[in-house]
């Protein structure tokens, strides 16, 4: 936080007054990498590799070649009984303290450092979880959207059939409707033209009937008295 | 020239630069900034939830005027919890056993809270002298205390962070001495003062962390007072 503050300020400083912009020109002729911040390099995840909590990989990695495995050990047990013996470093009471804080520190650090750990991955973890579900909420209602809309055009589809068949139906009452009407029609013209039949068959008949009357009244009439004599000398 | 245990507090001085500028500097460099990425490495998730969980806790029992506080009694707990450990390690000096640095921090952060009471409302900050339901005849000699201990309040804060450290860094010094010396006479009292002296290092990393917070929290309790 207080270095921000002083970062803050300082490039406040640098670029305020007259000779604020050149200065920010002329140092800009040293500047290594490039100034654009787009895409941002990845934090490593992990420090850097190290044995025994302080020493970097990178030391046992640069002595290997030469001096094999036991190489910077050799040279760090060297070095300690080079100080020792020639008292550049003088054990004191000091030493005494330094040994009863190391114990507390690398206790520490092997008791709870697993720990810390998985807390602040655990932090970051449940930070991208969050985002990730808030993506995969906002990908399933719109897969949803998708499954929605093509019910409701196979539904449209339907829709048609639907409508086919109601035509249909109309269609059919309509024709039943013609059918009926047709055939009443129909009934009530042969029915008309029966009774001019049997009108005419009446006629026939009564002309029919007429003229047998006619002729019997004739034939009856032209039966002379001697005709009536013959037919009863017969008997 | 006699060697005393108090040497170990003298501000140290090389080629005329005062060295305790760097000892005082060195809780900033420790400390990485916390980057603007969303998702951060180890280091920065944990100091960033720390510092969060720390300023909203000592933030709780005051209002909005006191939230302006925030920023500078979360660096200040930072720092002294950084300086107070950092002393504990062999060979290193620590810049608050200076009572110079401690009152340097004590009064005026207390003045301001004093100044800030008596300007926004001066009635409920000379209020405070008077606890209540004190009996009618106690008042005066009562009103008097009260300023008495308003004044102690800076003097206490410098000299209670002090003297914690200096106390704990010179019995830790006395008790390693005398393992040190026991070591060739008498091995086996030596093993005893050492365990003695890996308590003692527990109840000073301990006392490093609960001085420092004892600090920043009754400075946020005088603030609470006043605004």
């Amino acid at each position: 936080m207080l270095s921000r503050l002083v970062l803050v300020s300082g490039h406040i400083l640098k670029n305020s007054g007259s000779f604020g912009a050149c200065l920010v020109q002329a140092s800009r002729s040293f500047h290594q990498s490039s100034q654009s911040r787009a895409p941002v390099p990845p934090l490593p995840e992990k420090g850097g590799k190290v044995r025994h909590g302080i020493f970097p990989e990178e030391l046992f990695t640069l002595l290997y070649p030469k001096t094999g495995v036991t190489g910077p050990y050799m040279l760090g047990t060297g070095l300690l009984l080079y100080m020792l013996s020639k008292e550049i470093y003088v054990i004191n009471h000091e030493t005494f303290a330094a040994a009863s804080i190391g114990v507390v520190i690398i206790y520490g650090v092997k008791k709870f450092g697993p720990s810390v750990a998985a807390f602040a991955d655990k932090i970051n973890e449940d930070k991208v979880a969050e985002a990730q579900e808030v993506k995969d909420q906002a990908m399933a209602s719109l897969a949803q959207g998708i499954e929605d809309e093509k019910k409701e055009q196979w539904r449209v589809e339907g829709r048609c059939m639907l409508f086919d068949a109601k035509r249909n139906n109309v269609a059919m009452l309509l024709e039943t409707n013609y059918r009926e009407r047709l055939h009443m029609v129909t009934n009530e013209v042969k029915k008309r033209l029966d009774y001019q039949v049997e009108l005419q068959n009446l006629h026939r008949r009564m002309e029919q009937e007429h003229m047998v009357n006619w002729v019997e009244q004739s034939v009856i009439k032209s039966i002379t008295p001697q005709q009536v004599q013959g037919i009863w000398s017969l008997h | 020239m006699i060697v005393s245990f108090f040497d170990q507090f003298a501000s140290p001085v090389f080629l005329g630069i005062p060295l305790i500028a760097i000892a005082i500097a060195l809780p900033w460099m420790l400390y990485p900034t916390p980057s603007s990425r969303w998702v951060n490495n180890r280091l920065i998730t944990t100091q960033e939830w720390l510092i969060n969980r720390f300023t909203n806790q000592l933030m709780l029992p005051l209002n909005m005027g006191g939230h302006k506080w925030a920023l500078l009694l979360t660096s200040l707990m930072i720092f002294l919890i950084t300086t107070n450990m950092l002393g504990l390690l062999p060979y290193t000096f620590t810049p608050t056993t200076q009572l110079s640095l401690n009152l340097g921090f004590a009064v005026p952060l207390w003045l301001a809270t004093v100044i800030i009471g008596m300007r926004n409302q001066p009635t409920v900050a000379l209020g405070h002298l008077l606890p209540e339901g004190t009996p009618i005849m106690l008042i005066p000699v009562l009103i008097v205390i009260e300023t008495i201990s308003l004044f102690m309040r800076p003097l206490a804060l410098g000299v209670r962070l002090t003297a914690n450290l200096t106390a704990g860094h010179l019995l830790i010094q006395l008790i390693a001495t005398a393992v040190f010396v026991l070591l060739p006479m008498m091995p086996v009292v030596a093993i005893l003062t050492a365990a003695l002296l890996f308590m003692l290092t527990l109840l000073e990393v301990a006392v490093a962390m609960i001085q420092a917070y004892v600090f920043v929290l009754l400075l946020s309790l005088y603030l609470q007072e006043n605004v």
